[in-house]
């Protein structure tokens, strides 16, 4: 066996013991639990409110394109972080990747914002 | 001040600039910069931009074939630039299919700058996102490597799937554009499992490394003379991922629907600069990166080959609508290119250059072909074969157009389809084999049974009747007249003179790298 498939014998090790461990443990509380199912405890639990309508209600589709913008600047913080950690290393050929990367996002903002994307009525 | 001693963890690994061949990467820059400039124009005029739009990104295209061609030029002196350790390359063949792509990309927006402004669309974003996905193809030409691969893939499919919608009221567009993207998205999700395991395998995203590892046992690490289970999965599951983009059968489904339901000119980027790209993808896995793993790819190749040939030509003779012919047409054409992979690992270099020839012969005809369509349905507002009716009658120019591209995809020589086709059927049967010679018999039938369906359309034009007896001509406006041009010129010029195709798509992949 290469060593690179043996890198992968700890992965392997670590999921064997996850779900025996909760395997054991999920088997083992209904194994001293009792069981006596009433309406009121199989009730879907929503935050200890009671569940209104079905699953399959609407959403106002304004609430995507908020996802979307949401997504956009989630994204931009996954880069930025770690490249403000090590600005100096990367010195001025870090800074304008970060600006033309950055430029590109806020072109989107600025669409979003321009065609009116961001007013809620 | 220095923060380096606040932070020890940051110093642990050194930051090495990546040398960057500016020249190597400029068509891409110029092509981002100009998608980034047409959004910043839309942003600032909003409606005062619309009539700029479509020049301006023609302008961009045309731009970007300068630093194609110098690079071109420089291609003889310099060899193969090789960039990020052998992930991103431009070499001949890269150079070649990315002046196919932006010139496709260039009769496409030729093709949409009246329909779009015509009809009730958004107009900046369309040539926005053709722009990006444009640039997706352009880096598709040169990833010689999975990761680079795969984003190029998303950055040409995600615009595809939006401009697939593009009429926006339009019920048939909608579901065009979300059967398109749900079999994008499930195409995707195969390619990449296939890609995770190659790379559990191999430990390696780089082409030409995979296909080091493909030729050991990932367990032993003794030589394989056959392939493992794992690797076979890996091989089969990336390539079909690509086969839905080709549309090739029994991947094809999509085609169809999306195709009719689409704004034309976007159906002529789907079946023409799309499919291209799905096949540049193709080629370059099939020679870098599994070129070790033949007994597995040939067998596949030769199996979607026969199966897209068949399957794609007898629907077609079905077809009433001219768009849904052209998509099964497209699906049979998909069998044709794919017939030299079956056959890749032991011709070699021979039928990449036939797959590069067939290409460009490809986007021609098939792009002019969809702009008599276009030019036909401004006037009979459909696209039912029984629009293409009496077409001599009053539009002599379309009709002889249509007749050159029809016969040119059958293959009739001396227009462009008859080399890319006999270019195809040689290699094939120069491997000798009994399987290749079952092949090339397939290929003949095939062409014959396409000739069928073409021949009919072009029957329908000098013959029949127009519709009604109407035969107020049709008024056509310069840019679709210049793509009508262009286009009958580069299939008539490929067909009379391939050595003009062949002395530039003469490419080879295996020993570059």
């Amino acid at each position: 066996m290469s060593d690179f498939l043996r890198s992968y014998l700890t992965v392997a090790i670590f999921g064997g013991v996850a779900v025996a461990l909760v395997g054991v443990l999920l088997g083992l509380g209904s194994f001293l639990r009792p069981s006596r199912p009433t309406a009121t405890k199989t009730m879907a639990y929503e935050s200890g409110v009671d569940p209104v309508g079905d699953m399959w209600s609407q959403s106002n589709i304004r609430y995507y394109v908020f996802a979307l913008m949401f997504v956009l600047f989630d994204v931009e913080a996954v880069f930025i972080f770690p490249w403000a950690m090590r600005l100096e290393t990367y010195g001025y050929f870090g800074l304008v990747e970060m600006a033309i990367f950055i430029f590109i996002l806020v072109l989107g903002l600025a669409y979003a914002w321009r065609k009116g994307m961001l007013k809620w009525v | 001040m220095d923060f380096s001693a606040a932070l020890p963890v940051a110093d642990v690994v050194a930051f090495n600039r990546p040398a960057i061949d500016w020249h190597a990467a400029s068509p891409e820059l110029i092509l981002l910069g100009f998608g980034a400039l047409l959004t910043l124009v839309d942003v600032i005029f909003l409606d005062r931009a619309k009539q700029y739009t479509a020049a301006l990104a023609g302008i961009g295209l045309l731009v970007t074939m300068v630093p194609i061609l110098t690079l071109a030029n420089d291609m003889s002196e310099t060899g193969p630039r090789v960039m990020f350790d052998g992930a991103y390359v431009i070499d001949e063949f890269s150079l070649i299919m990315k002046a196919i792509f932006i010139l496709s990309g260039y009769v496409v927006i030729l093709l949409s700058t009246n329909y779009i402004a015509e009809g009730d669309y958004w107009e900046s974003e369309y040539y926005g996102l053709m722009l990006s996905a444009i640039l997706g193809m352009v880096v598709m030409a040169s990833s010689r490597d999975l990761i680079s691969i795969f984003v190029a893939f998303e950055l040409l499919s995600i615009p595809s799937y939006m401009l697939a919608t593009w009429k926006k009221r339009s019920l048939e567009s909608n579901e065009a554009g979300l059967k398109y993207y749900l079999m994008g998205v499930f195409a995707s999700a195969i390619m990449l499992y296939g890609m995770s395991l190659l790379f559990g395998a191999s430990g390696e995203t780089i082409l030409t490394k995979v296909n080091a590892s493909l030729s050991s046992d990932p367990l032993t690490g003794e030589s394989l003379s056959s392939s493992t289970p794992v690797l076979t999965l890996a091989v089969i599951f990336v390539i079909v991922g690509f086969a839905f983009k080709v549309s090739a059968a029994p991947f094809h489904n999509w085609a169809p629907d999306t195709y009719s339901g689409a704004p034309i000119p976007v159906t002529a980027f789907l079946a023409v600069a799309s499919k291209i790209a799905g096949f540049v993808a193709l080629v370059q896995l099939v020679f870098v990166g599994f070129y070790a793993r033949a007994d597995v790819f040939q067998p596949l190749m030769w199996i979607l080959a026969a199966a897209s040939m068949i399957i794609g030509n007898l629907i077609a003779l079905r077809q009433t609508d001219i768009v849904r012919l052209m998509a099964y047409s497209g699906v049979a054409q998909a069998g044709f290119i794919l017939a030299p992979l079956a056959v890749a690992g032991d011709v070699g270099d021979q039928a990449l250059a036939s797959i590069v020839s067939y290409l460009a012969i490809y986007a021609a005809m098939n792009l002019g072909a969809f702009a008599v369509i276009l030019a036909a349905a401004r006037k009979t507002g459909s696209t039912s074969i029984e629009s293409m009716n009496g077409l001599f009658s009053y539009a002599p120019g379309l009709a002889v157009a249509m007749t050159i591209f029809m016969f040119a995809l059958a293959g009739i020589p001396p227009l462009g389809g008859w080399f890319a086709k006999f270019q195809i059927f040689f290699a094939v049967v120069e491997q000798g084999g009994t399987w290749a010679i079952i092949l090339g018999v397939l290929l003949a039938v095939n062409s014959v049974i396409a000739l069928y369906y073409y021949a009919s359309v072009a029957r329908r034009i000098w013959a029949d009747q127009a519709p009604d007896g109407d035969l107020t001509p049709i008024r056509i406006p310069p840019s679709l007249g210049a793509a009508l041009v262009l286009t009958v010129v580069a299939t008539l010029v490929f067909g009379f003179l391939p050595g003009a195709v062949s002395q530039f798509t003469d490419v080879g992949l295996i020993a570059g790298g």
